[in-house]
């Protein structure tokens, strides 16, 4: 084994980069290619193996030891649910006002729940400033990973062996470190001839990347599946094998986003290779094997080009993220803010950073000095919340302005027309309020809450406060302000709205021993008076529809000369839990009359296609059988027969 | 030489229970106690009897630092220069250095910047470094001011220590210091970074997304 041959360099394809040449010149002692040194001797050839070979001990255990850590963050990952924008990404928990509050991810910026999200503190080191920001259980993981697998340093993951199959293993090539790549064995005394590994990767690879991660931020996954379909199932199974695995792809796909995050432009080969390497040997600092990356490329494509619809899905959802970080956003909270004191300030960021984004609202204010009159203009909303089950929601507007001491100016609350089915509406509606004088404007807040409306309540959408300081009699301010959650202003709008068929208490539930539905008619309250006495003698009638299974339909007892009728009783709906998902719930409640026909007090339905607080109570009870999901719903005056 | 047999190591190396690993690379002219310092760390013995070492060497030692274990493979290389093509071939892979000369060899000391290049050629980037002035208990025999060494790693932007692994002075604080510089470093990398974290992807993306739908379109 000669040592010092250089001719004999294994790395004949790499070449080291101008700035290694550079740097390599400025060397006085350096040791260029031009120099000859007396090759080492078998005692010390020896040596150097030993120690190599004590060093591959360690690099295995290591590499088992990211193995272990990539696979936890794996299994993390596959737990996740995945259901959509409006349920946490890990458990599938919807969000809303009794609910989880919705956390956006610092990484992903997919919506989790607070229970599967960690905050953590970071800290500048720049400015000695903390600032707490909220990840999920993924992206804490992934990010954990990072630090005990050292990616952190290489900026991409190291060799590593997953613990399932430590023979057949999708060992990523893109071996970062020079210790573990020249180390890893006997043969790499041989390579040490050449240059150390830096400029390894080959250009083909870095082309790949650039066209893959033009249609969306994180698409090596798509490779990563590719290469785990080709050695899994085998190429002909590879088609068969992508609609099962494309959800949990597409998944990957954004998970693998705060991955390809750390890694900026210049070490994206890296990544990529990563990614790749898991259809190569072992062997890193060998080239033919790149021949053979670009024949399995040849014949990934035909796969990406199935999954670019996956990947569009994927691009949409984050899509929203973007505009977070937009500067309208900052613009928001800050004019807010100018009016408050700093404490008040400080406060609103970090609910700001804390809080769900509920989305976006464009408002238009003008003020007229002579008419003492605020024109508010709501323009538009973006990006608001879904309420119903094909996730679109039908928004409108409540508006009142805030005193500085804190209590709604006005008692009737302006509304907007509500925009139908949709989650980024154009109200382009102007509203106005009158008798607003001018040294006011300094210190109020325009309130503007957005409420889902449908026919059985109106479900809170979001909330937004803006600061009328800076609105000038002259032109008109323009702004885009983020959407918060709700606050005792948007339940005092809530509250005024008017429902005057009262409420009902329903507890739900599946029982999964008779396979049936179990509904409890708890309460109602402020019902109608309907009879001479200023009372009523209520009873409630429920029915399922259409009904799979020819329930009977079920009615209460009648609670004699009250509006507030206590019933507590239960009734069986057999059905499937399948089939609930497209039943509904019909419950009206009746005026007992006796010798004429019964008044109709209100009605309720809830089913998979009633909207907001409704569906979410349909689905739990779907979702978590045998528990008793219990929630108030307000009447609605139409009675669904007719 | 070899510590491939001492029962300490083996238990260090084969210890799993750690959150981080990091390399470190001790380098700098032959002679100068890279090896006795590395000794005195992980062993806590001196020897004075001057051995060169062959081409590289390493120990592994497991310390707890701000309630992390960290597992330090360390490594010794060897100063001369015919072992430098495999030295070189192990700066890839170090997360930290400790640039090492003797304060009674001037010769030692004017290399300092010779050893910062190479570590710029075949380092990663973010590698971290400090510089150590060894054998400062031969007072006698100094012929580099401490000042001069101080200057030199400011120069450089390094943190710098005067240490003795005969009469251990500052070893353990060399690795200490180190470790955490590499910690801050990690923190900072992974949390702290916004356009690591999101900001420039994000701009990214909107640009990359255009380019990329007609693309999808095509292939469908």
């Amino acid at each position: 084994m000669d040592f010092q041959n250089r001719n004999n360099t294994a790395n004949k394809f790499v070449c080291p980069s101008d700035r290694q040449l550079a740097l390599r010149a400025k060397l006085r002692a350096g040791w260029s290619s031009s120099k000859t040194s007396e090759p080492l001797r078998p005692e010390e050839q020896e040596a150097i193996i030993s120690v190599i070979r004590r060093n591959e001990e360690i690099e295995i255990a290591e590499r088992q030891r990211v193995g272990r850590l990539v696979e936890r963050v794996e299994k993390i990952k596959q737990h996740a649910v995945e259901r959509g924008p409006n349920c946490c990404r890990l458990c599938g928990d919807t969000f809303g006002l009794l609910r989880p509050h919705r956390i956006i991810c610092e990484d992903c910026r997919q919506s989790v729940c607070t229970k599967c999200s960690v905050d953590i503190n970071i800290r500048y080191h720049t400015s000695e400033r903390t600032r707490e920001i909220w990840l999920c259980r993924i992206c804490s993981e992934t990010r954990e990973m990072w630090k005990k697998s050292g990616a952190w340093f290489f900026k991409g993951l190291p060799r590593y062996d997953t613990p399932r199959s430590a023979s057949a293993t999708p060992t990523p090539t893109a071996t970062p470190g020079g210790m573990a790549s020249m180390a890893g064995d006997t043969r790499a005394v041989h390579s040490c001839h050449g240059t150390p590994t830096r400029p390894a990767r080959v250009k083909k690879l870095t082309i790949r990347v650039n066209d893959s991660s033009s249609s969306s931020g994180p698409s090596e996954p798509e490779d990563e599946l590719d290469g785990g379909a080709g050695s899994g199932f085998g190429g002909g199974a590879r088609g068969s094998a992508v609609g099962r695995l494309q959800r949990e792809d597409s998944f990957r796909l954004r998970a693998y986003g705060s991955i390809r995050s750390f890694i900026d432009g210049g070490e994206r080969k890296l990544s990529n290779s990563f990614f790749f390497g898991r259809q190569q040997s072992h062997r890193p600092s060998e080239c033919p094997d790149y021949d053979s990356i670009s024949l399995t490329n040849g014949s990934a494509v035909a796969q990406l080009r199935r999954e670019s619809s996956s990947l569009r899905r994927g691009s949409v959802s984050s899509s929203w993220s973007i505009s977070e970080s937009s500067g309208s956003g900052n613009s928001g909270s800050q004019s807010q803010s100018q009016s408050q004191s700093q404490s008040q300030y400080t406060q609103a960021q970090q609910q700001h950073c804390r809080d769900p984004l509920l989305g976006w609202l464009e408002i238009a204010i003008s003020y007229r000095e002579n008419f003492h009159s605020l024109d508010c203009t709501m323009v538009r909303a973006r990006d608001l919340p879904a309420m119903d089950a094909s996730g679109l929601t039908d928004p409108y507007c409540k508006l009142n302005i805030i005193t500085p001491e804190a209590l709604t100016k006005y008692t009737r609350w302006q509304r907007t027309k509500t925009v139908h089915k949709t989650r980024n509406p154009e109200f382009n509606e102007t509203l106005q309020f009158v008798g607003v004088e001018p040294e006011e404007l300094g210190n109020s807040l325009l309130y503007v809450a957005l409420f889902d409306d449908d026919k059985y309540g109106h479900d809170f959408l979001g909330a937004a406060k803006v600061c009328l300081s800076t609105v000038h009699s002259t032109s008109q301010y323009r702004i885009s302000v983020p959407l918060g959650v709700e606050d005792q202003y948007s339940s005092a709008a809530e509250m005024a709205q008017e429902w005057p068929n009262g409420k009902i208490l329903i507890s739900l539930c599946y029982n999964t021993k008779r396979r049936a539905l179990v509904v409890n008619v708890k309460q109602c309250i402020n019902l109608m008076a309907m009879d001479n006495n200023g009372s009523s003698d209520p009873f409630v009638k429920l029915q399922l529809k259409p009904d799979a299974h020819k329930n009977k339909k079920h009615k209460t007892s009648v609670k004699w000369r009250t509006l507030n009728p206590i019933y507590n009783e239960e009734f069986y709906f057999e059905a499937s839990p399948h089939d609930l998902n497209k039943e509904m719930l019909i419950v009206t409640v009746w005026d007992k009359d006796l010798g004429k026909s019964n008044d109709f007090l209100g009605s309720l339905q809830l089913g998979a296609q009633s909207k907001g607080e409704r569906l979410q109570q349909w689905h739990d009870c779907i979702r978590l059988p045998d528990h008793f999901h219990e929630k108030w719903h307000c009447l609605a005056p139409d009675n669904p027969a007719h | 030489m070899a510590s491939g047999g001492d029962p300490k190591w083996q238990k260090d190396a084969a210890d799993q229970n750690f959150d981080y690993m990091f390399k470190l690379l001790i380098i700098g002219n032959s002679s100068v106690g890279k090896t006795s310092f590395l000794f005195r760390y992980a062993d806590d013995s001196f020897t004075s009897a001057f051995v060169s070492t062959v081409g590289i060497d390493f120990k592994v030692k497991t310390v707890f630092r701000h309630d992390k274990r960290v597992k330090l493979q360390i490594w010794d290389t060897a100063g001369q220069e015919r072992y430098r093509t495999i030295t070189t071939a192990y700066y890839r892979g170090a997360m930290g250095f400790i640039l090492m000369y003797d304060v009674t060899n001037e010769d030692s000391f004017n290399s300092v910047q010779d050893w910062v290049t190479q570590i710029k050629t075949y380092s990663w980037d973010n590698a971290q470094v400090i510089l150590v002035g060894n054998k400062c208990d031969m007072e006698d025999q100094r012929v580099i001011s401490f000042e001069r060494g101080r200057q030199l790693a400011d120069q450089l932007g390094v943190e710098f220590f005067e240490t003795s692994a005969k009469e251990n002075v500052n070893v353990k604080a060399v690795f200490e210091r180190l470790v955490d510089i590499i910690c801050d470093k990690m923190s900072e990398s992974l949390d702290a970074d916004p356009t690591l974290v999101g900001g420039a992807q994000k701009g990214q993306r909107l640009t990359d997304q255009p380019q990329g739908t007609p693309n999808a379109n095509c292939n469908c």
